[in-house]
């Protein structure tokens, strides 16, 4: 069943503007609500929601700001809307669209963290979306919501919008502080982890848009309200960006713990007449790939990843019977070769590699032993990196490898025949 | 702040229980219990780890993935596996990826036999390889500068020269280009990385894809054999590694000793062993005949310099400096005092032997280390990268990972300015109001006066000791200063006692005499300035500080050489025509004197034009003996080759000489010369060879040397009088020196690092050798009309010396800065205290004009074109680039301005 929270109004024209979006219920009692508690109230308001976050590695977001310490000391908000995940489009329509929940959204995660600096991460290509969030603020510091003493509660908050120069590691969340900083974007190392040093060595939450725009209703509705929704442990509603080989691709709101079948072939049709689904990642890019045998799985956090994947960040991309499952494993470890900060040695090689070995299996010179390299080198790779960008290669591909080893070994056998007939005819044609 | 206090805690590492400190990283504490964990980007001395190359992957119980043990803090009861299959597969696996795209050209590689990643490969490798696919390729090698040769296909991306670019020298120069498997290092624009310090990246690269280029294919690990001793190119005395292959020192290296150097080298350190083996070096005996220097045999020189010192008795001067060991210091004081009846020894020109005396007491002195740990350094008439390199590093180490609030105060814009907290500038010759001024801040007496003397903000005096005397805050109470450690430079004690009386009250204001992790700490001229002078190499001291006959000083020398009242002086490592600051009064003295004999590497001009023989001088490679740190660390000199061609040991030229003066001086042995001495310097006590070992002792530290110091003389002019004397009735521009009011700047001069007789003559350092430039404000430049980069004369009195201008955007106005110690046109021909600058090119017929006669020049210049360009970005001096354009024609274009911009000014 699909959900209305987030998305509520989503294309009632002029909600970014804040007129409308007051008029909606945004920027209302709830977020009179939220300044008016105690910070530890919020939090535990927050973790009782068992609100989950949306970015893709799934922390519990109310733990994550009860890490913060007390104490006066600079601490910051960091919003990360570098959303750069192949098949994740669902934050550039929230930030499009009603850039004010993610601005109020952020405001109840600052007074939860205790930080009066905030900060938008956002990607460079969203330039349209940059310009619409940074006119909300301005819109919004007007209104007296952004700046000094938040409506009359004592509570002071700035926030910025920085644009990213386009790399996708930047979406790590340490690489993101190193890059705001202004710094080459490389991952640190974990810990310290960002709620202790984070932005400037001070303490930092980091969230995804999603997660913040989902606190107002938090909020509005009590963290133990908002659990109804959804299944144990997979709370709340999730925005899913569903592209690939659908008929109605987009993003859509669900209630978490849904058929992923009702997902796929429900809200967005499946794939077109006679054909049928034969692999996709239910997480972006980066989730190891299920099969047409898996559409019953139910689509929350735990199912998923008891099935070996993961939720990520909701992104379902859809391949049907007439793709190469050659094709999509290089399409994955060519944009996460390319990705690759160079920073750790496996993943800096390891995806290299892979590339390598993949376009050897395209152009016919490989043999299905190459096939025991790649399913190695993945496996090197996860878990030793210095951050996950490695192991998002790595599992996909190694999970393609492992599910469809029958067709590579196939694609191998003909693709060298084809190349050795190609070369015979070459040398006859010259003798 | 204050060193930590660690707390011993016991882990299990393979089974093993170890002990070790808390919060170590697990890949040292691991070595507590012999176990060997592989790292490359692992690197203490570079700060944080970065946990970038994964070769230390462990696995520790309770934590389901593998950790990097390199940045993992070891804790009480931790249990770690370093052997079992996992880790081995994550080794084997990172060894595997590291490899697949580096060449393996051992065999034409300089790092092969003593190359980590060999050693890695072989230790924790799978020992097969997989990989058949095409290797990355890049162009190589390429020339990082002159002095480094990079290839980036060995390059395993490790991130330690970077990271040594960035946060330990903080040149920024080296960066990481482009993204994942196309990363290279390189500097900005492709520039050559020159810098002070550039040469460590070779010695932390843990491949070879950076490699020195004066070493290149000159020798294998083995063919090589190696010897410890101490650099004695500056007052820091690196310790040092030398290689040498066929009695000729290939390589420097460092040889870590964080008590000195903290494993860092300078350029010059590394490089300038060239000079050894340089054809321009002094190999021989020399003897004037004729008018030149010719080489005779070691009788003549020696027979002929006896019977010429004898004949003088009485009449013989000496001065010392450089490298001159304690021992050799201790042996031509016996020769001058006992066999020539002399008393007119001087070693630091200018200042008073009771100055040098009273700083030198033991509970004055700081040590190097505790630059890293204080509350408060403040960095005072000198400039550390020049003066004393190595410091430089420490004290920015200090405040980067220490928080040591640091405070600068010079007259000449600093390179650590960047880094202080609060940088305070006085006039040149302003230095003794400045230090009386301070003490009197710190006490509460006059500070506008003497800050007026000494051209400099009175305000900014008084906050300097406010943070003085505030830097370790208070809990509760009122704020403390806590550790604070002054470094200064030597050369401020000139001219007058006010500023070691100054010193020493500022010392006990802030309550740091006699307390732990803080003091003084003096930058001398010479090498060795603290060891010669302990040695008896001064006016009215014999070993050891022990008042004796009063004698003439450096400047009466010159006086009593010009009177004919002295008529002969001995030079060791000295030439007082580069060194000194009154090259025209010395060359006067030297024309005069009947009898010049010298110890000496190079020619230098004073010995070139002067010296009737010239004893060849040792290298420190060549030489035995001990020196004495700044610190007080005495330290051990130990020969790494034979000595080339004619040179003997300078204890047996002495020997000899002193026998040929019917002196029996009983020194047979190195040894013998070094046991001489410490019997005749109290405070040396308990100090032997052996116990030196490689490490040095610092005596202010030890016991039965630091109750042996003498106790100095009260100042007969008493603290007030010499404090008053300090402060000079003018700082202005009132002794105007011959030059007009309207042109004339006040002359502040500085010595770089590169002036040297060894980077003149070593081939990989020519390049960097100073030529002479005449820093200026810009708002001065424009009013003179001179423009950045014009060659210009700059002097007074009719004596002038050529320069190019550079336009500093924070140089003081008012006042220019030119270079001593260089081979042309050192300032030191200068008077000052004004000087005035002619456009060489404009205006030719000024040149050698008397100075006064060239009145409205600077005045017209209002009229003429506007200068076309802007006055050049400013650049940090210390990491000065723009000589590099006498470069080897590998290097393109000057890569002058691209060292980091300490205060962002353009």
């Amino acid at each position: 069943m699909s959900a209305n929270l987030i998305f509520h109004n989503i294309d009632e024209p002029g909600l970014n503007t804040l007129e409308v979006f007051q008029r909606r219920g945004g920027y209302g009692d709830r977020l009179k609500k939220a300044l008016q508690m105690p910070r530890e109230a919020l939090v535990e308001e927050l973790k009782a929601s068992g609100l989950r976050g949306r970015g893709g590695a799934g922390f519990s977001m109310g733990m994550k700001a009860s890490f913060m310490p007390k104490g006066a000391m600079d601490k910051y908000l960091v919003c990360n809307a570098d959303e750069s995940e192949p098949g994740t489009f669902k934050d550039r329509e929230l930030m499009q669209k009603i850039p004010h929940l993610l601005i109020e959204g952020m405001i109840i995660g600052a007074y939860a963290a205790g930080a009066n600096q905030s900060f938008i991460f956002i990607r460079g290509e969203y330039a349209q979306q940059a310009d619409i969030l940074e006119a909300a603020i301005d819109e919004a510091k007007a209104a007296g919501l952004i700046g000094k003493n938040i409506l009359g509660s004592g509570f002071d908050l700035q926030m910025w919008v920085h644009r990213g120069a386009g790399a996708y590691i930047c979406g790590e969340e340490t690489a993101l502080l190193d890059a705001l900083e202004g710094k080459r974007g490389n991952p640190r190392l974990k810990p310290p982890f960002p709620a202790n040093q984070g932005l400037y060595q001070g303490p930092t939450l980091i969230n995804n848009v999603e997660t913040l725009a989902t606190t107002p209703f938090i909020v509005e509705m009590g963290g133990a309200e908002y659990a109804k929704i959804g299944v144990q442990n997979s709370t709340g509603t999730k925005l899913i960006s569903i592209s690939g080989h659908v008929q109605r691709p987009g993003n859509y709101e669900i209630e978490l713990g849904m058929k992923s079948r009702d997902i796929i072939y429900g809200l967005a049709g499946g794939p077109g007449e006679g054909r049928s689904v034969k692999l996709w990642f239910p997480g972006g890019s980066s989730s190891p790939v299920l099969t047409g045998d898996d559409l019953d799985l139910s689509y929350d956090f735990d199912t998923l990843a008891k099935a070996g994947t993961m939720l990520g960040s909701g992104a379902i991309i859809v391949a049907d019977d007439t793709t190469s499952v050659v094709d999509v494993a290089l399409k994955t470890a060519e944009f996460y070769k390319h990705e690759s900060c160079g920073k750790c040695t496996p993943c800096r090689e390891g995806t290299t590699w892979t590339v390598k070995m993949l376009q050897r299996i395209k152009s016919g010179e490989a043999t299905p032993m190459d096939l025991d390299i790649i399913a190695s080198v993945c496996e090197r790779i996860i878990g030793n990196c210095l951050c996950v960008l490695g192991d998002a290669m790595a599992m996909p591909v190694g999970s393609m490898v492992k599910k469809f080893r029958g067709e590579f070994e196939e694609y191998i056998e003909a693709r060298r025949e084809e190349s050795e007939r190609a070369l015979l005819a070459s040398v006859g044609a010259v003798a | 702040m204050p060193r930590p206090t660690p707390r011993t805690i016991t882990f299990s590492i393979d089974g093993r229980e170890v002990q070790a400190d808390e919060n170590m990283m697990l890949v040292d504490a691991a070595k507590l219990g012999d176990v060997e964990i592989p790292v490359f980007c692992y690197e203490p001395k570079l700060g944080a780890p970065v946990g970038a190359c994964r070769m230390c992957l462990v696995e520790i119980e309770g934590i389901p993935k593998l950790q990097t043990a390199c940045s993992t803090p070891v804790k009480d009861g931790m249990v770690v596996h370093t052997q079992n299959a996992r880790v081995k597969e994550a080794q084997e696996a990172v060894v595997e990826f590291l490899l697949v795209n580096h060449p393996l050209d051992c065999p034409v590689c300089d790092k092969g036999g003593e190359c980590p990643l060999q050693d890695i490969s072989f230790g924790w490798g799978g020992g097969k390889s997989r990989f058949v696919e095409p290797k990355r390729h890049f162009e190589k090698p390429l020339a990082l500068s002159p002095l480094i040769a990079i290839d980036r296909e060995r390059c395993i991306l490790c991130y330690r020269c970077v990271r040594f670019s960035q946060e330990v020298s903080e040149d920024y120069q080296l960066v990481l280009h482009e993204r994942g498997a196309a990363t290279y290092v390189g500097t900005f624009d492709s520039h050559p990385y020159v810098a002070p310090f550039s040469g460590n990246i070779i010695e932390l690269c843990p491949v070879g894809a950076l490699t020195s280029r004066p070493y290149r294919f000159r020798a294998r690990p083995w063919d090589i054999e190696g010897g410890g001793t101490v650099c004695t190119l500056c007052p820091s005395q690196c310790n040092v590694h030398l290689t040498v292959r066929d009695e000729r020192v290939l390589r420097v290296l460092a040889r870590q000793h964080d008590g000195v150097d903290d494993g860092w080298l300078c350029d010059k350190g590394r490089f300038a062993y060239q000079a050894i083996h340089a054809d321009e070096r002094v190999t021989a005996p020399m003897v004037r005949d004729g008018g030149v220097l010719r080489e005779v045999s070691w009788e003549r020189a020696l027979g002929e310099a006896a019977s010429a010192l004898g004949r003088m008795h009485g009449k013989v001067a000496a001065l010392a400096g450089g490298d001159t060991t304690n021992e050799e210091a201790f042996l031509v004081q016996r020769i001058v005092r006992e066999a020539l009846g002399g008393q007119d020894l001087d070693s630091a020109p200018g200042i008073a032997a009771r100055d040098l005396h009273a700083l030198a007491r033991p509970d004055l002195q700081a040590s190097v280390p505790d630059l890293e740990f204080a509350h408060t350094v403040l960095v005072l008439g000198t400039e550390p990268v020049d003066d004393m390199p190595i410091v430089d590093l420490r004290i920015r180490k200090g405040v980067r990972r220490n928080r040591v609030k640091l405070a600068v105060a010079t007259s000449r814009p600093s390179s650590l300015d960047a880094n202080a907290a609060l940088s305070v500038r006085f006039a040149p010759g302003g230095e003794a109001a400045f230090v009386s001024g301070l003490a009197a801040a710190i006490y509460g007496g006059d500070v506008d006066g003497p800050a007026r003397a000494a051209g400099c903000d009175a305000d900014a005096l008084r906050s300097l000791a406010e943070m003085l005397r505030t830097g370790a805050g208070g809990n509760d109470g009122p704020p403390t200063a806590g550790d604070v450690v002054i470094l200064y430079g030597q050369r401020l004690l000139r001219g007058t006692s006010g500023v070691a009386q100054a010193l020493q009250k500022i010392a006990g204001g802030l309550n740091i005499v006699g307390r732990e992790g803080a003091g003084l700490l003096a930058v001398p001229d010479a090498t060795n300035g603290r060891g010669i002078a302990e040695a008896g190499f001064l006016p009215g001291y014999g070993p050891g500080y022990v008042a004796g006959p009063e004698g003439r000083d450096a400047a009466g020398i010159a006086d009593g050489l010009r009177d004919g009242d002295l008529t002969a002086l001995y030079l060791l490592h000295t030439d007082p025509i580069r060194d000194s600051g009154d090259a025209p009064g010395w060359d006067a003295a030297l024309e005069k004197a009947s009898y010049v004999v010298a110890h000496a590497q190079y020619l230098t001009e004073g010995v070139r034009e002067h010296a009737n023989v010239v004893f060849p001088a040792e290298s420190h490679a060549e030489k035995e003996g001990t020196l004495t740190h700044p610190d007080g660390r005495v330290q051990r000199l130990r020969p790494a080759i034979g000595r080339q061609d004619q040179v003997r040991p300078e204890w047996q030229v002495l020997n000899d000489l002193a026998g040929r003066l019917d002196l029996d001086l009983g020194v047979l042995t190195g040894a013998m010369a070094t046991t001489q001495l410490v019997e005749a310097v109290p405070f040396y006590a308990g100090i032997t060879l052996n116990a030196l070992g490689g490490t040095g002792l610092r005596w202010p530290a030890t016991d039965p040397g630091a109750q042996a110091f003498p106790e100095p003389a009260a100042d007969p002019a008493g603290t007030d009088g010499a404090l008053a004397a300090a402060t000079p009735s003018q700082g202005g521009r009132r002794e105007n020196g011959g030059v007009s009011d309207l042109g004339a700047l006040r002359l502040g001069t500085f010595r770089s690092i590169w002036a040297s007789p060894e980077v003149e003559v070593a081939p990989a350092l020519k390049f960097l050798a100073p030529r002479q430039k005449v820093e200026i404000a810009p708002a001065d430049a424009e009013r003179l009309d001179v423009r950045h980069g014009e060659a210009v004369t700059v002097g007074g009195d009719g004596i002038t010396v050529d320069a190019v201008v550079h336009v500093r955007a924070n140089a003081p106005e008012g006042t220019v800065f030119l270079q001593t110690g260089i081979a042309d046109g050192s300032a030191n021909v200068l008077g000052g205290p004004l000087v005035e600058i002619v456009g060489r090119d404009r205006e030719p017929a000024v040149v050698g004009a008397p100075a006064a006669e060239a009145d409205a020049e600077p005045d017209s210049a209002g009229d003429d074109t506007v200068p076309s360009e802007a006055p050049t970005p400013e650049e940090t001096d210390a990491h000065r680039t723009d000589e590099v354009d006498a470069s080897p024609e590998t290097v393109e274009g000057a890569p002058a301005d691209q060292a980091h911009n300490p205060e962002g000014e353009a």
